[in-house]
């Protein structure tokens, strides 16, 4: 019922305390967690994320995050069975981090602030309390990563020269919201010499080009976490998110002839794929990494001081998981 | 501490373990599907399996059927086709 670390005893005290913290009744239905579909109501939720070591006024995130990844599109039943690495991140945006004082900067994917780390926490036991998703039983990852034990970050809005996740994708700048996403470990890049946008995202381009394998295709939902001082260079030079999305894709195809499965490697393009393919072996046609553009999700997190940005990789097989944002509805 | 302070379950009580069906005994003279999952190879495995079975006992029918991707359960039409025409089913993993 835990992660091996030690809870907070879910009494029914402390339950009701986050039961009347959410506003909603505890026998409310918010979701089915895949893949053993429990029944996540209020109160299963609260118990969970008092054990976690939420506070109270957690519980409006929490119970969106549960929302989010247990949302068909993001299909928690794939991610939480896989033998990929993959595990869900849920990215809070909006005033709300503020108020809960949750992380978005130094260290954003590291631990000292209790709400990345008992969200994140709360989420992972609803997983397995509420989902089955019990390591070695329905969860079968083969390496699992860290993000297992808690994967939750802020963005840094204030210092992201472009509009932040949420009002990308429909939401009012003053909503509050949290994203779930299937992601690897964060894979990181370094560049402290470049001093355009053009260098610096051809760095980040060649770093996103050996995601999973360099000779990976068809991928989608991926995410680009800049710093800030990563941001600010690019959107010096007037970028846009749509211009870096498309640079990357741009940036990230190769030719047919280099992504032959047993020339530099065992994988390579599915056979399917090649049956279709005249002369593979000569064959300059370009083939995009990510299937669009739109796919690479941009993101500006982490401290002020330091030139180095983060890749995650997605669990991105079509029909795979896609990002899934929800807003929290919170009482003040 | 309250008097009522008792630990709450943070599991789904009404969610009972599934529990496997019976194995058979034998394979002669039932159906068996042979489930593909859409991973690569994974028809690799299930034409040896196949093969097996036909060497070693004798199944009244063997069926192939495919799951349209492994990254999501199997459709509820596909997953009654199965349990309508078949006795036995076993899915292939693969990689």
């Amino acid at each position: 019922m835990t992660d091996g670390l030690p809870v907070v005893p879910p009494t029914l005290t402390r339950v009701e305390r986050a039961i009347k913290a959410s506003g909603r009744p505890p026998d409310d239905l918010i979701a089915l967690v895949p893949p053993n579909y429990g029944r996540a109501t209020v109160e299963k939720i609260a118990v969970n994320a008092v054990m976690a070591g939420c506070r109270p006024e957690y519980m409006p995130v929490v119970l969106a995050g549960v929302e989010a990844m247990c949302d068909e599109a993001f299909d928690l039943h794939g991610v939480s069975a896989t033998t990929n690495f993959s595990s869900p991140l849920f990215i809070i945006n909006g005033p709300i981090r503020k108020r809960l004082d949750v992380n978005c900067g130094v260290g954003v994917f590291g631990p000292g602030w209790r709400a990345n780390a008992t969200i994140g926490r709360a989420l992972r036991l609803i997983a397995v309390n509420l989902g089955g998703a019990r390591p070695g039983v329905i969860s079968m990852s083969t390496m699992g990563h860290p993000g297992r034990y808690t994967y939750c970050i802020g963005e840094y809005e204030e210092e992201n020269p472009w509009e932040p996740l949420h009002v990308e994708h429909g939401h009012a700048p003053s909503d509050s919201t949290v994203a779930a996403f299937a992601g690897d470990a964060p894979q990181g890049i370094y560049d402290h010499r470049s001093r355009t946008a053009g260098d610096l995202l051809t760095t980040i381009a060649r770093s996103l080009g050996v995601v999973w394998h360099h000779k990976a295709t068809a991928l989608g939902d991926t995410l680009v976490v800049l710093s800030p001082e990563h941001a600010r260079t690019i959107a010096g030079d007037g970028w846009s998110k749509k211009d870096i999305q498309r640079f990357l894709w741009e940036l990230c195809q190769k030719p047919v002839k280099d992504l032959l499965a047993g020339k530099d490697g065992g994988e390579g393009l599915p056979e399917h794929v090649l049956a279709k393919i005249q002369s593979p072996e000569t064959n300059e046609t370009l083939i995009p990494k990510f299937r669009a553009p739109e796919h690479l999700k941009i993101l500006v997190a982490g401290g002020t001081a330091g030139r180095f940005s983060a890749v995650i990789p997605g669990w991105t097989f079509p029909n795979g998981s896609n990002l899934v944002i929800k807003k929290i509805h919170s009482r003040d | 501490m309250p008097k009522d302070d008792r630990y709450l379950d943070p599991t789904d009580s009404v969610a009972v373990p599934r529990k496997t069906a019976p194995r058979p005994t034998t394979l002669d003279g039932k159906v068996v599907t042979l489930l593909d999952i859409s991973k690569a190879k994974g028809d690799h495995l299930l034409d040896r399996i196949e093969e097996l079975l036909r060497e070693r006992t004798a199944p009244k029918a063997i069926l192939r059927r495919k799951k349209p991707t492994f990254a999501r359960p199997a459709p509820d039409d596909l997953r009654q086709q199965i349990l309508q025409e078949s006795h036995v089913v076993i899915e292939g993993l693969a990689d």
